[in-house]
């Protein structure tokens, strides 16, 4: 039962969160400085959800674990072929290459 | 105009199909941290629909499994999803003219991918319709992927062998966001210092190192300006 609330509650929240400023926004005028910060929302987040992902796996700083090879060549794919699948489709297959022969 | 109204819904479908490798393992792994943790199943399930945000469904499983408080759960999904709100900013740039359902359906669909992937295709806001077409289209094919997903990590997700590390997929779903959503140098600036702020700021509690380096990578994006002018 604790748990039932507990994900209607985080669901309502969550809902509360997404729909709040797509809700407002075509009844306020927006600040332009919001405006420019709304530019840099994408690669903030996702640098800051990426790179402790892939320098810590295991919850401490490792920058010498299998991930970090595994990651800028599947990142240097997405660059070359300006496509995310091309990242899975090379950086997956890098990281079984390099455990497979450092571990 | 027909023509590329109707290619613009394919092309939103189209434009997530290499992102569901990211995201159907991301599904499993949720499946299996659920089926294997001591929650109740049904409503672990139903947080696929109802939270519908993978990294906090984790975390919501993962407190209450360690027999956290229920408001230490709730409060840690809203830290991890707090970036949606600065989503909902932008992506309301977008949908000011729709309909009420409309912007109510948008809301439900935000993530990262949804988001992400569409302002990246649609990089001006003054062209809604195709935004919102385009949008939609990708928002259902990823809501419909977690659904199944996660339904098929809680029923058989252990049979997936460890050895095969799926999980990495999802760093590397974000690693190649991260390249195409870096355009300019100030872009640059924001990704550096975001990504140096939330790696300084591992081992913090409540996954805090998210939202401050989101912060920080803006603060940082938005001073850099004026030296690239």
């Amino acid at each position: 039962m604790t748990m039932w609330i507990v994900v209607i509650v985080a669901g309502i929240a969550t809902y509360a969160i997404r729909f709040v400023l797509i809700g407002l926004f075509g009844r306020i005028e927006v600040p332009p400085v919001i405006e420019r910060a709304l530019r840099y929302i994408a690669p903030a987040v996702l640098a800051a959800l990426t790179l402790p992902a892939v320098l810590s796996p295991g919850g401490v700083i490792d920058p010498w674990n299998a991930f970090v090879p595994a990651a800028i060549i599947g990142g240097i794919a997405a660059w070359a072929t300006k496509s995310i699948g091309a990242a899975i489709i090379v950086g997956l297959p890098a990281l079984w290459l390099v455990q497979a022969f450092f571990s | 105009m027909n023509s590329s109204e109707h290619a613009t819904w394919s092309d939103g479908v189209r434009a997530v199909s290499p992102i569901l490798l990211g995201v159907i393992p991301f599904g499993l792994i949720f499946g299996v941290t659920a089926a294997t943790a001591d929650v109740p199943l049904l409503a672990a399930w139903a947080s696929s629909f109802i939270v519908f945000a993978g990294a906090s469904q984790i975390a919501l499983v993962e407190v209450m499994d360690g027999g956290g408080a229920p408001a230490v759960a709730v409060l840690t999904a809203i830290i991890i999803n707090a970036r949606m709100l600065m989503y909902s900013a932008d992506t309301g740039r977008y949908t000011a003219s729709e309909s009420l359902w409309t912007k109510l359906g948008v809301a439900y669909l935000l993530t990262d991918q949804a988001y992400l992937v569409s302002t990246h295709r649609f990089p001006d806001p003054s062209n809604a319709a195709g935004f919102v077409r385009f949008y939609l289209a990708g928002g259902l094919t990823l809501w419909t992927t977690w659904q199944i997903s996660t339904s098929i990590g809680i029923v058989a997700g252990t049979a997936v062998p460890a050895s095969w590390s799926l999980e990495f997929a999802i760093p590397l779903t974000f690693m190649a966001l991260l390249v195409l959503a870096v355009k300019d140098r100030p872009g640059l600036f924001a990704a550096a210092f975001g990504g140096a702020t939330a790696v300084a700021a591992v081992g913090l509690p409540y996954q805090l190192g998210l939202p401050l380096g989101t912060v920080a990578g803006i603060a940082a994006g938005m001073t850099s300006e004026r030296w690239f002018k």
